[in-house]
Protein backbone atom coordinates (compact mmCIF):
# COMPACT_ATOMS: atom_id res chain seq x y z
CA UNK A 1 0.00 0.00 0.00
CA UNK A 2 2.81 2.37 0.94
CA UNK A 3 4.52 1.69 -2.40
CA UNK A 4 1.35 2.50 -4.37
CA UNK A 5 0.85 5.69 -2.36
CA UNK A 6 4.44 6.74 -3.11
CA UNK A 7 4.03 6.00 -6.82
CA UNK A 8 0.83 8.07 -7.01
CA UNK A 9 2.45 10.96 -5.12
CA UNK A 10 5.57 10.88 -7.29
CA UNK A 11 3.47 10.75 -10.46
CA UNK A 12 1.28 13.66 -9.31
CA UNK A 13 4.36 15.68 -8.40
CA UNK A 14 6.12 15.11 -11.71
CA UNK A 15 3.01 15.69 -13.88
CA UNK A 16 1.41 18.62 -12.03
CA UNK A 17 3.48 20.23 -9.26
CA UNK A 18 6.81 20.03 -11.05
CA UNK A 19 5.36 20.16 -14.56
CA UNK A 20 8.03 20.01 -17.26
CA UNK A 21 6.93 23.30 -18.87
CA UNK A 22 4.97 25.29 -16.29
CA UNK A 23 7.29 24.72 -13.32
CA UNK A 24 10.66 23.91 -14.89
CA UNK A 25 10.31 25.56 -18.31
CA UNK A 26 12.04 22.52 -19.82
CA UNK A 27 11.24 22.16 -23.51
CA UNK A 28 9.50 25.52 -23.91
CA UNK A 29 11.21 26.11 -27.26
CA UNK A 30 10.06 22.66 -28.41
CA UNK A 31 6.52 23.50 -27.30
CA UNK A 32 6.57 26.64 -29.45
CA UNK A 33 7.52 24.53 -32.50
CA UNK A 34 5.15 21.66 -31.76
CA UNK A 35 2.07 23.73 -30.90
CA UNK A 36 2.18 25.13 -34.45
CA UNK A 37 1.71 21.73 -36.06
CA UNK A 38 -1.22 20.24 -34.21
CA UNK A 39 -1.62 17.20 -36.45
CA UNK A 40 0.92 15.04 -34.64
CA UNK A 41 0.55 16.42 -31.13
CA UNK A 42 -0.43 13.15 -29.49
CA UNK A 43 2.14 11.14 -31.40
CA UNK A 44 4.81 13.67 -30.54
CA UNK A 45 3.83 13.68 -26.88
CA UNK A 46 3.86 9.88 -26.79
CA UNK A 47 7.31 9.72 -28.36
CA UNK A 48 8.63 12.24 -25.79
CA UNK A 49 7.10 10.13 -22.98
CA UNK A 50 8.55 6.94 -24.45
CA UNK A 51 12.01 8.47 -24.73
CA UNK A 52 11.97 10.03 -21.22
CA UNK A 53 10.79 6.70 -19.77
CA UNK A 54 13.47 4.62 -21.52
CA UNK A 55 16.32 7.05 -20.87
CA UNK A 56 15.38 7.45 -17.20
CA UNK A 57 15.63 3.68 -16.72
CA UNK A 58 19.05 3.72 -18.39
CA UNK A 59 20.05 6.78 -16.35
CA UNK A 60 19.36 4.80 -13.18
CA UNK A 61 21.97 2.17 -14.13
CA UNK A 62 24.48 4.73 -15.41
CA UNK A 63 24.11 6.79 -12.25
CA UNK A 64 24.95 3.71 -10.17
CA UNK A 65 28.27 3.40 -12.00
CA UNK A 66 29.31 7.05 -11.79
CA UNK A 67 27.84 8.17 -8.46
CA UNK A 68 31.11 7.79 -6.53
CA UNK A 69 33.13 9.94 -8.93
CA UNK A 70 33.21 13.56 -7.73
CA UNK A 71 34.15 14.82 -11.18
CA UNK A 72 31.39 12.93 -12.95
CA UNK A 73 29.38 16.14 -13.44
CA UNK A 74 31.94 17.25 -16.04
CA UNK A 75 31.52 14.31 -18.39
CA UNK A 76 28.10 12.94 -17.41
CA UNK A 77 26.26 15.06 -20.06
CA UNK A 78 28.45 13.33 -22.66
CA UNK A 79 27.33 9.94 -21.32
CA UNK A 80 23.69 11.07 -21.37
CA UNK A 81 23.99 12.24 -24.97
CA UNK A 82 25.42 8.85 -25.91
CA UNK A 83 22.47 7.14 -24.17
CA UNK A 84 20.03 9.45 -25.92
CA UNK A 85 21.67 8.89 -29.30
CA UNK A 86 21.66 5.12 -28.82
CA UNK A 87 17.98 5.05 -27.82
CA UNK A 88 17.13 7.31 -30.77
CA UNK A 89 18.98 5.15 -33.32
CA UNK A 90 17.73 1.84 -31.88
CA UNK A 91 14.13 3.10 -31.84
CA UNK A 92 14.39 4.19 -35.47
CA UNK A 93 15.97 0.86 -36.46
CA UNK A 94 13.32 -1.17 -34.63
CA UNK A 95 10.52 0.83 -36.22
CA UNK A 96 12.11 0.57 -39.65
CA UNK A 97 12.41 -3.21 -39.24
CA UNK A 98 9.09 -4.04 -37.57
CA UNK A 99 6.65 -1.17 -38.15
CA UNK A 100 7.42 0.60 -41.42
CA UNK A 101 4.20 2.64 -41.52
CA UNK A 102 4.84 3.98 -38.01
CA UNK A 103 8.49 4.65 -38.96
CA UNK A 104 7.39 6.78 -41.92
CA UNK A 105 4.97 8.71 -39.69
CA UNK A 106 7.28 9.23 -36.76
CA UNK A 107 10.61 9.98 -38.48
CA UNK A 108 9.48 13.53 -39.29
CA UNK A 109 9.45 14.55 -35.66
CA UNK A 110 11.26 11.92 -33.59
CA UNK A 111 14.53 13.90 -33.70
CA UNK A 112 12.75 16.88 -32.10
CA UNK A 113 11.19 14.65 -29.46
CA UNK A 114 14.55 13.03 -28.61
CA UNK A 115 16.96 15.97 -28.68
CA UNK A 116 15.29 18.65 -26.65
CA UNK A 117 15.68 20.26 -23.23
CA UNK A 118 12.70 18.34 -21.82
CA UNK A 119 14.39 14.97 -22.34
CA UNK A 120 17.95 15.90 -21.33
CA UNK A 121 16.54 18.05 -18.52
CA UNK A 122 14.52 15.11 -17.19
CA UNK A 123 17.66 12.93 -17.23
CA UNK A 124 19.64 15.55 -15.33
CA UNK A 125 16.82 16.25 -12.86
CA UNK A 126 16.05 12.61 -12.17
CA UNK A 127 19.70 11.72 -11.60
CA UNK A 128 19.95 14.60 -9.13
CA UNK A 129 16.82 14.06 -7.06
CA UNK A 130 15.70 10.41 -7.42
CA UNK A 131 16.92 7.44 -5.40
CA UNK A 132 15.06 4.23 -6.27
CA UNK A 133 14.39 2.55 -9.60
CA UNK A 134 10.63 3.20 -9.22
CA UNK A 135 11.32 6.93 -8.67
CA UNK A 136 13.39 7.06 -11.86
CA UNK A 137 10.75 5.26 -13.93
CA UNK A 138 7.69 7.08 -12.54
CA UNK A 139 9.38 10.47 -12.85
CA UNK A 140 10.50 9.68 -16.39
CA UNK A 141 6.97 8.78 -17.47
CA UNK A 142 5.48 11.62 -15.39
CA UNK A 143 7.67 14.26 -17.00
CA UNK A 144 6.64 13.04 -20.45
CA UNK A 145 2.94 13.11 -19.52
CA UNK A 146 3.42 16.57 -17.97
CA UNK A 147 4.89 17.71 -21.28
CA UNK A 148 1.88 16.30 -23.21
CA UNK A 149 -0.48 18.09 -20.80
CA UNK A 150 1.31 21.42 -21.30
CA UNK A 151 1.45 21.07 -25.09
CA UNK A 152 -2.28 20.27 -25.23
CA UNK A 153 -3.19 23.25 -23.05
CA UNK A 154 -1.24 25.60 -25.32
CA UNK A 155 -2.52 23.93 -28.51
CA UNK A 156 -6.11 24.56 -27.38
CA UNK A 157 -5.54 28.32 -27.18
CA UNK A 158 -3.13 28.47 -30.13
CA UNK A 159 -5.70 29.94 -32.56
CA UNK A 160 -6.55 32.74 -30.15
CA UNK A 161 -2.88 33.50 -29.55
CA UNK A 162 -2.31 33.96 -33.29
CA UNK A 163 -5.71 35.54 -33.93
CA UNK A 164 -5.98 38.81 -35.87
CA UNK A 165 -7.95 40.14 -32.92
CA UNK A 166 -4.86 40.05 -30.70
CA UNK A 167 -2.84 43.31 -30.77
CA UNK A 168 0.03 43.03 -33.25
CA UNK A 169 2.72 43.56 -30.60
CA UNK A 170 1.45 40.64 -28.54
CA UNK A 171 0.28 38.32 -31.33
CA UNK A 172 1.99 34.94 -31.39
CA UNK A 173 5.12 34.35 -29.34
CA UNK A 174 4.73 37.19 -26.75
CA UNK A 175 1.14 36.18 -25.99
CA UNK A 176 2.16 32.53 -25.81
CA UNK A 177 4.75 33.40 -23.14
CA UNK A 178 2.15 35.38 -21.21
CA UNK A 179 -0.34 32.47 -21.41
CA UNK A 180 2.35 30.02 -20.23
CA UNK A 181 3.10 32.48 -17.41
CA UNK A 182 -0.54 32.59 -16.32
CA UNK A 183 -0.85 28.79 -16.50
CA UNK A 184 2.44 28.51 -14.65
CA UNK A 185 0.96 30.67 -11.87
CA UNK A 186 -2.03 28.31 -11.66
CA UNK A 187 0.26 25.27 -11.45
CA UNK A 188 2.38 27.07 -8.88
CA UNK A 189 -0.71 27.09 -6.65
CA UNK A 190 -0.52 23.28 -6.41
CA UNK A 191 2.68 23.56 -4.37
CA UNK A 192 0.77 25.52 -1.72
CA UNK A 193 0.49 29.16 -0.82
CA UNK A 194 -0.16 30.43 2.70
CA UNK A 195 -1.46 33.88 3.52
CA UNK A 196 -0.58 35.55 6.80
CA UNK A 197 -3.61 36.61 8.85
CA UNK B 1 14.03 34.64 -58.97
CA UNK B 2 12.22 36.54 -56.25
CA UNK B 3 13.28 33.94 -53.70
CA UNK B 4 16.92 34.29 -54.79
CA UNK B 5 16.75 38.06 -54.37
CA UNK B 6 15.31 37.57 -50.91
CA UNK B 7 18.13 35.19 -50.05
CA UNK B 8 20.75 37.70 -51.20
CA UNK B 9 18.99 40.40 -49.17
CA UNK B 10 18.93 38.10 -46.12
CA UNK B 11 22.63 37.41 -46.57
CA UNK B 12 23.92 41.00 -46.71
CA UNK B 13 26.12 41.79 -43.69
CA UNK B 14 23.93 44.66 -42.42
CA UNK B 15 20.82 42.49 -42.61
CA UNK B 16 22.55 39.62 -40.85
CA UNK B 17 23.57 41.91 -37.98
CA UNK B 18 20.18 43.64 -37.76
CA UNK B 19 18.33 40.31 -37.81
CA UNK B 20 20.62 38.69 -35.27
CA UNK B 21 20.46 41.58 -32.82
CA UNK B 22 16.85 42.69 -33.16
CA UNK B 23 14.48 41.34 -35.79
CA UNK B 24 15.26 37.68 -35.19
CA UNK B 25 16.71 37.98 -31.69
CA UNK B 26 17.03 34.37 -30.49
CA UNK B 27 15.21 34.88 -27.20
CA UNK B 28 12.90 37.87 -27.76
CA UNK B 29 11.75 36.98 -31.26
CA UNK B 30 12.68 33.34 -31.78
CA UNK B 31 11.75 31.87 -28.40
CA UNK B 32 14.98 29.89 -28.22
CA UNK B 33 16.81 28.78 -25.06
CA UNK B 34 13.93 29.93 -22.87
CA UNK B 35 14.31 27.47 -19.97
CA UNK B 36 17.62 28.72 -18.47
CA UNK B 37 16.45 32.33 -18.80
CA UNK B 38 13.09 31.85 -17.09
CA UNK B 39 14.39 29.62 -14.30
CA UNK B 40 17.90 30.87 -13.50
CA UNK B 41 18.02 34.53 -14.54
CA UNK B 42 16.32 36.33 -11.66
CA UNK B 43 19.14 38.82 -11.09
CA UNK B 44 21.76 40.80 -12.96
CA UNK B 45 24.77 38.67 -11.84
CA UNK B 46 22.95 35.48 -12.84
CA UNK B 47 22.18 37.01 -16.22
CA UNK B 48 25.91 37.63 -16.71
CA UNK B 49 26.66 34.03 -15.76
CA UNK B 50 24.13 32.63 -18.24
CA UNK B 51 25.38 34.99 -20.95
CA UNK B 52 28.97 33.80 -20.42
CA UNK B 53 28.03 30.11 -20.30
CA UNK B 54 25.76 30.37 -23.34
CA UNK B 55 28.33 32.31 -25.37
CA UNK B 56 31.19 29.88 -24.74
CA UNK B 57 29.21 26.67 -25.28
CA UNK B 58 27.17 27.88 -28.25
CA UNK B 59 30.00 29.59 -30.15
CA UNK B 60 32.43 26.66 -30.03
CA UNK B 61 29.72 24.05 -30.61
CA UNK B 62 28.47 25.86 -33.71
CA UNK B 63 31.99 26.52 -34.93
CA UNK B 64 32.90 22.83 -34.76
CA UNK B 65 29.45 21.76 -36.03
CA UNK B 66 29.99 23.83 -39.18
CA UNK B 67 32.54 21.22 -40.28
CA UNK B 68 29.94 18.43 -40.17
CA UNK B 69 29.29 17.65 -43.84
CA UNK B 70 25.78 18.03 -45.19
CA UNK B 71 26.13 14.65 -46.92
CA UNK B 72 25.66 12.90 -43.58
CA UNK B 73 21.99 12.04 -43.03
CA UNK B 74 20.07 14.36 -40.71
CA UNK B 75 19.36 11.50 -38.27
CA UNK B 76 23.08 11.15 -37.61
CA UNK B 77 23.88 14.86 -37.97
CA UNK B 78 21.62 15.81 -35.08
CA UNK B 79 23.36 13.28 -32.80
CA UNK B 80 26.70 14.73 -33.88
CA UNK B 81 25.62 18.28 -32.96
CA UNK B 82 24.54 17.11 -29.50
CA UNK B 83 27.74 15.11 -29.10
CA UNK B 84 29.89 18.09 -30.11
CA UNK B 85 27.97 20.21 -27.60
CA UNK B 86 28.69 17.67 -24.86
CA UNK B 87 32.38 17.58 -25.83
CA UNK B 88 32.63 21.37 -25.75
CA UNK B 89 30.92 21.33 -22.36
CA UNK B 90 33.89 19.51 -20.75
CA UNK B 91 36.54 22.27 -21.18
CA UNK B 92 33.87 24.98 -20.93
CA UNK B 93 32.68 23.77 -17.54
CA UNK B 94 36.27 23.48 -16.24
CA UNK B 95 37.09 27.00 -17.47
CA UNK B 96 33.89 28.68 -16.27
CA UNK B 97 34.04 26.96 -12.88
CA UNK B 98 37.56 28.31 -12.48
CA UNK B 99 36.40 31.90 -13.03
CA UNK B 100 32.90 31.81 -11.46
CA UNK B 101 32.52 28.64 -9.35
CA UNK B 102 29.55 29.74 -7.21
CA UNK B 103 27.60 31.30 -10.05
CA UNK B 104 27.96 28.22 -12.27
CA UNK B 105 26.99 25.99 -9.37
CA UNK B 106 23.83 28.07 -8.86
CA UNK B 107 22.77 27.35 -12.44
CA UNK B 108 22.36 23.67 -11.51
CA UNK B 109 21.09 21.45 -14.33
CA UNK B 110 20.55 24.43 -16.61
CA UNK B 111 24.27 24.76 -17.28
CA UNK B 112 24.76 21.29 -18.83
CA UNK B 113 21.38 21.73 -20.51
CA UNK B 114 22.91 24.40 -22.74
CA UNK B 115 24.66 21.71 -24.80
CA UNK B 116 21.40 20.72 -26.46
CA UNK B 117 19.79 24.15 -26.72
CA UNK B 118 17.38 24.86 -29.55
CA UNK B 119 19.60 27.65 -30.92
CA UNK B 120 22.46 25.21 -31.60
CA UNK B 121 20.12 22.72 -33.29
CA UNK B 122 18.47 25.34 -35.51
CA UNK B 123 21.64 27.29 -36.37
CA UNK B 124 23.68 24.17 -37.15
CA UNK B 125 21.24 23.48 -39.96
CA UNK B 126 20.70 27.10 -41.01
CA UNK B 127 24.41 27.73 -41.62
CA UNK B 128 24.30 25.40 -44.63
CA UNK B 129 22.24 28.05 -46.40
CA UNK B 130 24.64 30.93 -45.78
CA UNK B 131 27.09 31.88 -48.51
CA UNK B 132 30.41 31.77 -46.71
CA UNK B 133 32.10 30.83 -43.45
CA UNK B 134 32.69 34.54 -42.78
CA UNK B 135 28.99 35.33 -42.94
CA UNK B 136 28.24 32.26 -40.89
CA UNK B 137 30.64 33.49 -38.19
CA UNK B 138 29.13 36.97 -38.33
CA UNK B 139 25.66 35.51 -37.95
CA UNK B 140 26.64 33.31 -35.00
CA UNK B 141 28.57 36.07 -33.19
CA UNK B 142 25.80 38.65 -33.50
CA UNK B 143 23.08 36.15 -32.60
CA UNK B 144 25.03 35.35 -29.43
CA UNK B 145 25.52 39.06 -28.70
CA UNK B 146 21.79 39.64 -29.30
CA UNK B 147 20.89 36.81 -26.94
CA UNK B 148 23.34 37.97 -24.27
CA UNK B 149 22.16 41.58 -24.43
CA UNK B 150 18.52 40.53 -24.12
CA UNK B 151 19.31 38.20 -21.20
CA UNK B 152 21.29 40.88 -19.35
CA UNK B 153 18.50 43.43 -19.79
CA UNK B 154 15.97 40.81 -18.71
CA UNK B 155 18.00 39.94 -15.59
CA UNK B 156 18.37 43.62 -14.71
CA UNK B 157 14.63 44.35 -15.02
CA UNK B 158 13.65 41.13 -13.25
CA UNK B 159 15.93 41.82 -10.30
CA UNK B 160 14.64 45.38 -9.92
CA UNK B 161 10.92 44.59 -10.10
CA UNK B 162 11.10 41.12 -8.53
CA UNK B 163 13.43 41.74 -5.60
CA UNK B 164 13.85 45.51 -5.48
CA UNK B 165 17.62 45.17 -5.69
CA UNK B 166 20.46 45.77 -8.11
CA UNK B 167 23.37 43.32 -7.83
CA UNK B 168 22.06 42.38 -4.39
CA UNK B 169 21.94 45.99 -3.11
CA UNK B 170 18.50 47.32 -2.07
CA UNK B 171 17.58 50.29 -4.27
CA UNK B 172 14.38 51.24 -2.46
CA UNK B 173 11.73 51.11 -5.16
CA UNK B 174 8.18 51.65 -3.81
CA UNK B 175 6.68 48.30 -4.94
CA UNK B 176 8.24 44.87 -5.39
CA UNK B 177 6.39 42.08 -7.24
CA UNK B 178 7.91 38.86 -5.97
CA UNK B 179 6.04 36.83 -8.61
CA UNK B 180 8.63 38.05 -11.12
CA UNK B 181 11.29 36.07 -9.28
CA UNK B 182 9.27 32.88 -9.91
CA UNK B 183 9.07 30.98 -13.24
CA UNK B 184 5.53 32.33 -13.82
CA UNK B 185 6.75 35.91 -13.61
CA UNK B 186 9.73 34.99 -15.76
CA UNK B 187 7.42 33.90 -18.58
CA UNK B 188 5.28 37.03 -18.18
CA UNK B 189 8.29 39.35 -18.32
CA UNK B 190 9.66 37.54 -21.36
CA UNK B 191 6.31 37.96 -23.14
CA UNK B 192 6.16 41.66 -22.30
CA UNK B 193 9.76 42.24 -23.46
CA UNK B 194 9.08 40.38 -26.70
CA UNK B 195 6.05 42.59 -27.31
CA UNK B 196 8.10 45.72 -26.57
CA UNK B 197 10.72 44.65 -29.10
CA UNK B 198 7.99 44.36 -31.72
CA UNK B 199 6.74 47.85 -30.91
CA UNK B 200 10.29 49.20 -31.26
CA UNK B 201 10.81 47.41 -34.58
CA UNK B 202 7.48 48.67 -35.87
CA UNK B 203 8.31 52.24 -34.85
CA UNK B 204 11.73 52.02 -36.54
CA UNK B 205 10.05 50.71 -39.70
CA UNK B 206 7.52 53.57 -39.72
CA UNK B 207 10.23 56.19 -39.17
CA UNK B 208 12.30 54.74 -42.02
CA UNK B 209 9.29 54.75 -44.34
CA UNK B 210 8.60 58.41 -43.55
Amino acid sequence: MEVIKNIILTAFTSVIIENTIFSRALGTSTLIIVAKNRKNLFGFGLSVTYITAVVSVLTYFVQKIFRFDDNAYIYIPLVYILILGTVYILTLLCLWRFAVSLFVKIRKYIHVSAFNCAVLGSMLMISKYCETFTDYLVNGIGMGIGFILAVYMIAVIYDRIYSEKAPYAFRGYPLMMICIGILSMAFWGFSGHTLNY
Amino acid sequence: MEKETDLVKENSCKTIIFNALLKKNPILAGGMVVAPVVITVDSFPRALTLAAAFSVITFFTLLISSFVPKSIVYTVRIIMYAFIGALVYVPASIMLEYFMPDEINEMGIFFPLLIINSFIISRSEAIFFLESKGKMLLDIIFCIIGYDAAVILYGLIREIIGSGTFCGEIIGIPAVFSVFSEPAGGFLLLGIMAALLRVILLTVKKVRQK
